[in-house]
């Protein structure tokens, strides 16, 4: 753990400073060579490398995030993550549940009916969903979105509650959880625009997630349910319902956890394409604009916290085996 | 012995005499008939062809006793056991005609719900693997519980108190303890106790163990079909032992059938068919044993493979690798007969016997029975006649074309044959 993300810092290190981002020229214009010195000198980037990078390792280890250089200059980066992170969450959430709740069942649909029409259908399907590109799905589905009146004859814009198709899921909502209680109706209509909202993109996001775990999880369960212990379970006289309930699907969970904590990084690295077409402001696309206007120390900071939510969701992995595998055990 | 001179004895035989005493003086021999499987046939339907791996075999199973069943690799022995247990999967299914008579209950005609309840209840089954048959994911306990409470409504404490003794009773130690770990934290050998543990949960009457102590070491076999005999002992088992093992065999068994690519060839008392194998396959068996010839620097074999039994067999499938075939074995099917006059629980499917029939005689003998309806090994048992004549309107016309096909020798006049 400690080391991966010591490894993971360095390389951001030399990736942000020896690259060729120069935040000096970004914050005073590159015809001002004197402004351009002086900046430097301010921000410490004259000093030597190495001092550079006991500083930068040091202030990110003690969690001292710094400020931001460009993009709101004086604003503790800490702040800013802060503001832009619920947002990604919010996405992440549900891109991976969509990817859990429709992949993973129909994979298990698919695996206990092999062959079939069904089958078929769901493992095509499967493809289709693995093989469209994050980019060009979420292009597509913006154009269709915003024809859908012409299309289907039915407005996704006013579908229940009004929403832009573009637009970052408003979740003040959830400052004021006692808004449930006080002024239902209009805290679930924030509920619900909020998850409409996000919906479209968290399809997008979790799309090849769930074409994988469709995939996965067929094979998961071809593989277990011939295997010699449900043989025997047959021969005990279990009926085929708890057959597939109780010695079936536990066993094909295992090699899915991989699977879904493994998606759980990609939707980190997917959400700058996604949350830049889909316009939700959130931890991407705030990365997207600190790499673009050379805001080192933001960059940093997110590629930080990036690391550590990768680290956390192997932790997590693990742990779900021990849940799950009772032959993975700590010693 | 030679069976060279089988062919010269010319005795007086009365067929149906002969086939009668050979059953009714088998049960007389011990107890009750608990399984009896007649004109079995397990057909297995692929795009490309018709795989026949049970071919009309007939066997009986009494309380207490132990039935073998050998063959090579491919020879039916484990879709035998799977057909009686009602477990042959797509594109596998149990012919038409085929009876498989437990305790005087039909199980060919039972629903899947109706044969849940034999299976694992009154029928139990042992794999071959044990390292794999247990479910990782639960503990042993959950495992043998799981069979109490499905078949005998066992739950909680109570349920703990039954595996704990069956635990015990399969010389298991620290059962309590043992309960509560996973099948990773056993051995092999352990496994396997477990394993039968499991199967002995219900009481069943019948044991069928597919290859039980193949995957174990020696030692571990040897203490496995102790167990299993101590156990079969204390229950008045029935037990079916499938395995290729022919030391297994001699160890376990009662009575052994060899089987050949789908069809029982040869069924014998342990003790007569190690004396006395009467059938070349029985005997190339025998022969291959590693040690049977110490002075012989090349271990016995077979020459080649077992056929795939992919259409009705007018012809016997052993002929092609028999050192002691001759003309009509390209014809005429052999079925099942006892091997002479007084051997009363011995028969074998060759045209070799009876024995003390003239060579002419008895290939007439197979012919004439072989035409008139599938009978097989002692289908002299009133279950067994319908069935067989059922499955005689099927089979005669597909096989009218054989008797004439008499000139043959090489494989493919066979097939000409039998089409």
């Amino acid at each position: 753990m400690v080391p991966v993300t010591i490894t993971g810092m360095t390389i951001v290190f030399m990736v942000i400073r020896l690259g060729p981002i120069d935040p000096a020229a970004a914050i005073v214009g590159l015809n001002n060579p004197e402004g351009i010195a002086r900046i430097r000198e301010q921000l410490g980037l004259t000093q030597p490398l190495w001092q550079q990078y006991i500083e930068f390792m040091v202030d990110l280890l003690t969690f001292d995030l710094g400020q931001s250089w460009v993009i709101a200059r004086g604003t503790p980066a800490y702040e800013l993550i802060l503001i832009y992170a619920p947002r990604t969450i919010w996405l992440g959430i549900w891109s991976v549940l969509i990817a859990i709740v429709i992949g993973i069942p129909l994979g298990f649909y698919a695996g206990l009916n092999p062959n079939t029409g069904g089958d078929y259908f769901a493992s095509f399907g499967g493809i289709i969903w693995r093989a469209m590109p994050n980019f060009w799905l979420a292009i597509i589905l913006v154009a269709v979105l915003s024809q859908s009146q012409e299309l289907f004859g039915f407005s996704w814009e006013s579908w229940i509650v009004e929403t832009n198709i573009v637009t970052p899921p408003d979740l003040s909502f959830f400052s004021e959880p006692m808004g449930l209680l006080t002024n239902t109706s209009a805290w679930t209509n924030g509920l619900i625009g909020a998850l409409k909202a996000v919906a479209p993109a968290a399809l997008v996001l979790g799309s090849a997630s769930m074409g994988n775990e469709m995939r996965i999880g067929r094979t998961a369960v071809l593989e277990t349910i011939n295997s010699n212990y449900v043989e025997t379970a047959r021969a005990k006289g279990v009926p085929e319902r708890a057959i597939v309930w109780k010695h079936v699907f536990r066993n094909a969970l295992i090699p899915l956890v991989p699977i879904i904590t493994g998606e759980a990084f990609l939707l980190i690295g997917g959400s700058v394409v996604v949350e830049v077409v889909f316009a939700i402001n959130g931890l991407g696309y705030l990365f997207y604009t600190a790499i673009q206007n050379a805001d080192l120390p933001l960059v940093g900071s997110i590629t930080f916290i990036f690391i550590l939510v990768l680290v956390a969701t192997n932790v997590l992995q693990d742990f779900l085996y021990t849940l799950i595998d009772p032959r993975i055990g700590y010693e | 012995m030679s069976s060279d001179t089988t062919g010269t004895d010319h005795g007086p035989v009365d067929r149906d005499l002969a086939d009668g005493t050979s059953r009714t003086g088998a049960n007389d021999r011990s107890g009750q008939t608990v399984l009896s499987v007649s004109d079995l046939r397990t057909a297995f339907f692929t795009e490309k062809e018709t795989v026949r791996a049970v071919d009309g075999s007939s066997f009986d199973v009494r309380a207490g006793e132990t039935v073998g069943i050998v063959g090579e690799s491919g020879s039916g022995k484990s879709v035998t056991a799977r057909s009686i247990m009602g477990l042959v999967d797509s594109p596998g299914q149990v012919l038409e005609g085929s009876s498989i008579r437990f305790k005087g209950e039909e199980l060919t005609e039972l629903s899947q719900k109706e044969y849940r309840r034999i299976r694992g209840g009154r029928i139990a089954m042992v794999f071959q693997d044990p390292l794999t048959s247990l479910n990782p994911v639960y503990t042993v306990g959950n495992q043998i519980k799981e069979a109490l409470r499905l078949h005998q409504d066992l739950r909680g404490s109570e349920a703990t108190e039954v595996a704990v003794d069956l635990l015990e009773s399969v010389s298991i130690p620290d059962a309590r303890r043992r309960l509560t770990e996973y099948p990773h934290q056993f051995s092999g050998g352990m496994r396997q106790r477990a394993v039968i543990a499991m199967a002995l949960a219900c009481e069943p009457d019948l044991l069928i163990c597919d290859e039980p102590t193949t995957a174990l070491d020696v030692t571990i076999q040897a203490q496995i079909l102790e167990l299993l005999g101590d156990i079969q002992d204390e229950r008045d088992l029935a037990i079916v032992f499938i395995t290729h093992d022919m030391g297994v065999i001699a160890e376990i068994a009662d009575r052994v059938n060899v089987m050949y690519a789908g069809e029982i060839v040869e069924s014998a008392p342990v003790e007569e068919l190690f004396a006395n194998p009467r059938h070349p396959y029985t005997r190339g068996l025998l022969e291959s044993i590693p040690g049977r010839h110490p002075d012989e620097e090349q271990l016995r074999t077979i020459e080649g493979d077992v056929p795939t039994p992919n259409e009705p067999a007018t012809y016997c499938r052993f002929a092609p690798r028999c050192p002691k075939a001759f003309e009509d074995c390209t014809a005429v099917h052999p079925v099942s007969v006892s091997v002479n006059e007084t051997a009363e629980d011995h028969t074998a499917s060759c045209l070799l016997y009876p024995e003390d029939q003239s060579r002419e005689d008895a290939v007439e003998t197979h012919r004439a029975r072989g035409d008139a309806a599938e009978v097989t090994a002692g289908a002299s048992t009133d279950s067994s006649t319908g069935a067989s004549a059922e499955s005689s309107a099927d089979t005669d016309p597909e096989r009218s074309g054989s008797p004439d096909s008499k000139a043959a020798g090489t494989g493919e006049d066979r097939r000409e044959g039998s089409r």
